[in-house]
């Protein structure tokens, strides 16, 4: 039994719809990662579990110690009675108590000695040990940041949110940050819900990923699962997958003409060949059709990978930046053709050949299984 | 750089007069040059013209500071044809008496009026006090005056002639303008009663008498008149027992006693006769008024307790002629007539009759005792009020 | 003062000790007390009313709630006194419909107490602590209450166990004030026949005419005031302040339809009590007995008294904008220690000032004048002391804490990056300051001199015993016919002075709520909110 579910939940605040038609279920002590770009609705939806935020439709359904509660737009709960902890962005210390008093403020109900024993053995966990009666304002980011961690994890919740955790800790530290939370709320058997607009703290932080857009879920799954399918074109784009190649579908004669880019993946060779232009020639597809096959704006994914470098044939691509990285020299090319609706201006590859600014090339896109969507 | 700024203004307001005061128009500007919008903006031309965008800044702050300084001299220009009061009385009670004055002598009247602090400011004030002529409403006044050494003895024969000796000062320092009885005011309830100032402490009017705070000057002095008569243990006991038959603490004014009096609330309070005839003549408090005797105690005796309002001339007076002028208009029997008739006092001269509404009320006795001697008990009265806790 | 206060005569000082003094202290703690209890949960209570509850015209009550502050407090005591008093026309009207015919009768509370003091004083000067905890409340991180929500708090418990120990530095300054105005504020509490230490130094002073022993009573007061500042600033050293711009949406208790009535009527009564009801009986007063020969003659006061506020408010600032900068330029604690001294002027009494500016300033004026007759030069007189300079500088003293407040909160919130930046962009100090401080400081300095001008508009001692001839502003002439029972002449002044009051705190909080990022209206007196914090990262 999942422990949270949530069933069509829509939001609307002052007339404009914030979320709607949420569907997530997140089993016990899963750690899933929110991604989407700002203003999509992550930390409202974060607000909406916690019980800040009323929803005008569907149900959020949470299963603790085997006790299961519906919470809808006409029964709600109380933020407080939802057993629900929060690590904000900005940790939200309160400023006026120590550490050890923010990290006893949510168990402020039970026996002195309990207390001390829950915060002796969080201020351990955590490495809070010596700071227990500084104040916020006395600690580090990091240092901070486990208080926060210490103070939502003193009630033992069944769910922790985290709103950009890691947002405001150093690149460096960042990683060993997740590294050590993670490994944390695996030991305590925590569930999670994490909001990010950082692809990477996804990888290396979560079990599983949401991507949002405009107040919807786009797609959950794992990790790997949705960058190998992405379910369409904007959670491709938001992960940064690649790049956009446009094409338009062609017609069946096509095929058989010369400069053919044939993409082709033996596993898929049943499948139904279907083929596409693009400015780079025509692009054949063997791979199991996906969904979107027609259309009026039609994009193919191209990661970096899957670009090489032709010696011969025709000049399809000028070079408009070069940087060097440690993978070889990095390219950004454009089509040749700027005005067509097939003009592409942000495909890269990456090479070992050094070519110059401004010249023009010939580029193929290796066999891969085709992503096309539907940009429209 | 503000500090500069100070420093620079304090300096220009050294300059002349006329230059500062024609920088005056400017005023706005420097308010138009705070108000400059965005930071953004501003620093985007910080480094192109950062010279002249500086100085206006400068300017504007130190225009601001000069015209606050420059207003000072505004009030420190006193043309030689005037005379200078500082008074304890509200100035629209003396103010028609003022104007006449300056009608037959063409002799401008320049008046303060404060109730504390006074004496003091004119003893900070020393040999450049511009004041020439102090108005008191209470004998303590004038002799913490001549105590401090802040008046001058003068001559007048006028004033010596108008001015029966009692009401004026052996060593010729000050003089009173008029007298004012303090009497006791009961309900008309209690029909025609005689009452004598120690009859407030009869146990027969438990709970029936109100009066203003004890420490107000025309109680201390009544209080310093008692003590001269009876001594100070006396008088304690006398004041222990006053406060014991009070309806209320001590509060308000003479006015509102009568009010009470009107509401039932006690039957007896202290008030100086003016006060009798000016809420007569006030369409609201007439009702009060008329709810009340007006006695003049201690008619059988020593005779009622008096207080005067007064005149002294200070002792750096710089426009002393003015000062005389003033003084013995002031004691003229036109003058004296147009005081009493306004004020409802008795007129310090015997040959002016009081209003008639005050006449109305009879001949009375008043007490002999020396206004110096009610002054010189003054410090005891407060102490023995503050014993006996009166006004708590 | 402490000098002279050691060499006073001990013969006074122990009469009063035996017979009133031990009363008057009582009466002073408890009336700081009182007030200081009462401003805050009138203040606490409106503030968390409006901020946090979805209350019943809130839009109206939110400025409303701040009038009271135009309202000169000895105007208002005399209306209250007036109107509840047993000869007032409530208890009149009572008594004939009840037919009761003596006190006995019945019960009434006594206007004239202690309480009723309390009460009084309390109306008129709770505006601040709503003021400044209306903006603590509204400048609250919300992640702080939902944190607080989360760790199993009901929106109640988080009122009282996170949204005012947060607002606490707000509260504290705000307490602060209210303290001094009290204890500062003789002329009011007469009129309840309440007699405090206040009572006690004017009365050692002119009735016993011992200024020292005055000095000494006027010591004590002071460094009652401190302590209890002290006290306060102390116990909230450790913390900091985190003030956050983040101001999503609100989230508001919702009140049941009851509980918003008598929300609501709650702070009505604030508001018709300190404001409303003694604004009407002003304006009855007006319409019963002025004239147009009144207002005409009211003219020169009321040129004099915004002559006199500008002054005073344009000075008070200049200073305060010194201190300030000089406060912010060299980051050294002891340093913040001008700032906090020209603070404390505002528990001063009024007389007392004036007397220190004329002790002051009389000695100066004679030296100029010996110069002057050494130097063969018409005597200039008392150019000092005997003009409106020593009644400007007594006001700015009085009034410094307010301006300090005002500007250094204006400056804190200039982020202490910015006093570097221009230095990178090549720009010299001087110039950074004027280009970047001065005008990000606008609307501080703008809110600055706008109060120092309403409360120079209101004050009356100081003016009463330091103001030169033929200088009537229209407090005086208020005062003039207050002391005689006649404030329905008055009336018409009394209104003037309000509605001079009323425009710059209308305007100051229409703009506050514009730009939700300034506090200047709030910040009164932040001077005391004493050490820099130390800043996050």
């Amino acid at each position: 039994m999942p422990l949270i579910s949530l069933n069509n939940l829509s939001v609307t605040l002052q007339k404009n719809t914030i979320l709607s038609a949420i569907n997530l279920t997140l089993a016990a002590g899963d750690i899933l990662g929110l991604v989407g770009p700002s203003g999509c609705g992550k930390t409202t939806l974060l607000n909406t579990i916690a019980g800040f935020i009323a929803q005008n439709q569907g149900s959020i359904q949470l299963n603790h110690f085997g006790e299961k509660r519906t919470i809808n737009a006409e029964h709600g709960i109380p933020p407080e009675q939802r057993n629900i902890g929060m690590i904000f962005q900005d940790y939200a210390l309160f400023p006026h108590l120590t550490v050890a008093k923010n990290i006893c403020f949510g168990i402020a109900k039970q026996t002195n000695s309990a207390q001390k024993a829950q915060l002796n053995t969080l201020l351990k966990l955590l490495k809070l040990d010596d700071l227990a009666d500084r104040y916020p304002h006395q600690l580090s980011g990091g240092q901070q940041q486990r208080v926060a961690i210490a103070r939502a994890l003193a009630p033992k919740p069944a769910l922790l949110l985290l709103d950009e955790p890691f947002s405001n800790i150093d690149a460096r530290l960042r990683n060993d940050l997740m590294i050590e939370l993670r490994s944390l709320l695996k030991t305590l058997k925590i569930t999670a819900i994490f909001v990010t607009h950082n692809k990477n703290e996804v990888f290396s932080f979560g079990d599983k990923i949401a991507v949002m857009a405009e107040g919807k879920i786009l797609q959950t799954g794992v990790p790997a699962e949705v960058c190998q399918q992405p379910n369409c074109w904007q959670v491709a784009d938001f992960l940064q997958l690649g790049a956009w190649l446009p094409i338009t579908a062609l017609s069946e004669e096509a095929l058989s003409e010369e400069g053919l880019v044939i993409s082709d993946f033996s596993e898929h060779r049943q499948t139904t060949v279907s083929s596409y232009h693009s400015a780079l020639g025509p692009i054949k597809n063997t791979l199991t059709s996906p969904k979107v096959l027609s259309g009026n704006k039609l994009v193919l994914l191209v990661k970096p990978q899957h670009i090489s470098l032709r010696s011969q044939g025709e000049k399809n691509a000028r070079v408009e930046h070069v940087a060097i990285t440690e993978q070889g020299y990095h390219y950004q090319l454009s089509s040749l053709e700027t005005k067509n609706e097939l003009a592409f201006s942000t495909l890269s590859f990456y090479s070992d050949e050094l070519l110059s600014l401004g010249e023009n090339i010939s580029i193929t896109v290796e066999p891969t299984p085709l992503l096309i969507f539907n940009q429209e | 750089m503000l500090k500069q700024t100070y420093l620079l203004g304090l300096k220009i307001f050294t300059t002349e007069k006329a230059e500062v005061l024609r920088t005056e128009p400017k005023i706005i500007k420097p308010l138009c040059r705070i108000e400059e919008p965005s930071v953004l903006q501003r620093s985007s031309v910080v480094n192109n013209d950062e010279k002249t965008k500086e100085t206006p800044l400068y300017f504007s702050l130190l225009l601001l500071t000069i015209i606050s300084f420059s207003a000072l001299w505004s009030f420190n220009s006193f043309a030689s044809d005037e005379v200078n009061v500082y008074s304890y009385r509200q100035p629209f009670l003396v103010k028609p008496l003022f104007e006449q004055f300056t009608q037959q002598t063409a002799i401008k009247v320049n008046v303060i009026f404060a109730k504390k602090g006074m004496a003091e400011r004119l003893a900070r004030e020393g040999k450049y006090s511009p004041a020439d002529v102090l108005l008191t409403t209470d004998i303590s006044r004038l002799i913490e005056l001549q105590d401090k050494k802040l008046l001058q003895a003068f001559e007048s024969a006028i004033i010596k002639k108008a001015v029966p000796s009692q009401y004026r000062a052996q060593n010729e320092q000050w003089f009173a303008l008029t007298t004012r009885v303090r009497n006791i005011y009961s309900a008309k309830r209690l029909g025609d009663i005689e009452l004598d100032y120690l009859d407030l402490a009869d146990e027969k009017y438990r709970g029936r008498i109100c009066t203003r705070s004890g420490k107000h000057p025309y109680n201390v002095a009544l209080v310093a008149a008692i003590i001269s008569e009876y001594g100070e243990s006396k008088t304690l006991a006398w004041l222990k027992k006053f406060k014991a038959n009070l309806a209320r603490k001590p509060q308000g004014n003479d006015r509102s006693q009568v009010q009470a009096i009107h509401q039932n609330l006690c039957d007896i309070s202290l008030g100086n006769s003016y006060y009798f005839g000016k809420m007569l003549k006030d369409d609201k408090q007439k009702v009060w008024a008329e709810g009340v005797n007006i006695n003049f105690p201690n008619q059988a005796n020593r005779g009622a307790h008096v207080n005067i309002s007064g005149m002294a001339l200070a002792k750096y007076a710089p426009n002393k002629a003015n000062a005389q002028k003033l003084m013995e208009f002031l004691v003229s029997k036109p003058a004296q007539q147009l005081y009493a008739e306004i004020n409802m006092e008795y007129p310090v001269r015997t040959d002016v009759k009081p209003s008639a509404l005050v006449a109305s009320w009879g001949n009375f006795k008043a007490d002999t005792l020396p206004l110096e001697t009610i002054a010189k008990h003054r410090k005891t009265a407060l102490k023995l009020l503050d014993k006996a806790q009166f006004d708590l | 003062m402490l000098i002279s206060a050691l060499t006073s005569t001990s013969d006074l000082f122990l009469h009063l000790w035996q017979s009133v003094l031990p009363h008057y202290l009582l009466n002073t703690v408890l009336l700081a007390v009182y007030v200081v209890s009462l401003t805050l949960v009138f203040g606490v209570i409106s503030a968390g009313l409006i901020v946090h509850t979805n209350i019943m015209g809130k839009k109206i009550l939110r400025w409303l709630l701040i009038l009271p502050l135009a309202m000169p407090a000895y105007i208002v005591a005399y209306l209250y006194t007036d109107l509840f008093d047993y000869a007032g026309p409530v208890q009149r009207a009572l008594r004939s419909m009840f037919n009761w015919q003596s006190p006995q009768d019945y019960w009434f509370f006594d206007i004239r107490s202690l309480f009723g003091a309390a009460c009084v004083i309390s109306l008129v000067l709770f505006p601040y602590v709503y003021l400044l905890t209306r903006t603590a409340f509204e400048q609250q991180n919300q992640n702080l209450l939902r944190a607080g929500r989360l760790l199993g708090l009901s929106p109640k418990q988080n009122f009282i166990k996170l949204i005012l120990p947060l607002a606490r530095p707000a509260l504290g300054i705000s307490a602060s004030l209210v303290l001094m105005e009290t204890l500062a504020d003789f002329a009011t509490v007469q009129y309840f026949a309440v007699n405090t230490l206040t009572t006690a130094i004017y009365d050692t002073w002119l009735g016993y005419g011992d200024l020292p022993s005055a000095n000494a009573l006027a010591s004590v007061l002071m460094l009652f005031i401190f302590a209890v500042v002290f006290v306060e600033q102390k116990a909230r050293a450790a913390q900091s302040q985190q003030k956050s711009m983040i101001n999503n949406q609100q989230q508001v208790i919702i009140l049941s339809a009851g509980q918003q009535f008598s929300a609501s009527c709650c702070c009505w009564f604030l508001a018709i009590a300190g404001f409303l009801l003694p604004f009407s009986l002003l304006l009855v007063m007006v319409f019963e007995y002025s004239t147009s020969a009144q207002f005409f003659s009211l003219l020169d006061s009321a040129l004099n008294s915004l002559e006199l506020a500008l002054y005073v408010a344009t000075i008070a600032v200049l200073i305060a904008l010194v201190l300030v900068l000089f406060q912010r330029l060299s980051r050294d604690i002891s340093k913040n220690l001008p700032i906090q001294i020209s603070s404390f002027g505002y528990a001063i009494p009024g007389t007392v000032l004036a007397m220190a500016m004329l002790a002051t300033f009389g000695p100066v004026d004679h030296s100029i004048n010996d110069i002057a007759i050494y130097l063969q030069l018409p005597e200039p007189g008392l150019i000092l002391s005997g003009t409106i300079f020593a009644l400007a500088i007594a006001l700015v003293t009085r009034f410094a804490a307010i301006a300090n407040g005002a500007v250094s909160s204006g400056m804190k919130q200039i982020p202490a990056n910015l006093d570097l930046a221009p230095a990178s962009l090549g720009v010299n100090l001087k110039t950074s300051l004027a280009k970047v401080h001065l005008p990000l400081l606008k609307s501080s300095i703008l809110g600055a001199w706008l109060l120092v001008f309403v409360e120079t508009m209101k004050e009356l001692p100081a003016v009463l015993l330091l103001r030169p001839f033929n200088f009537e502003t229209l407090s005086t002439q208020v005062y003039q016919l207050i002391s005689d029972e006649m404030l329905e002449q008055g009336a018409l002044g009394a209104i003037l002075i309000v509605l001079f009051g009323l425009f710059p705190i209308i305007w100051l909080n229409s703009s506050n709520a514009k730009t939700d990022k300034t506090t200047h209206t709030s910040s009164i007196a932040n001077a005391f909110s004493s050490k820099k914090r130390p800043q996050r990262n």
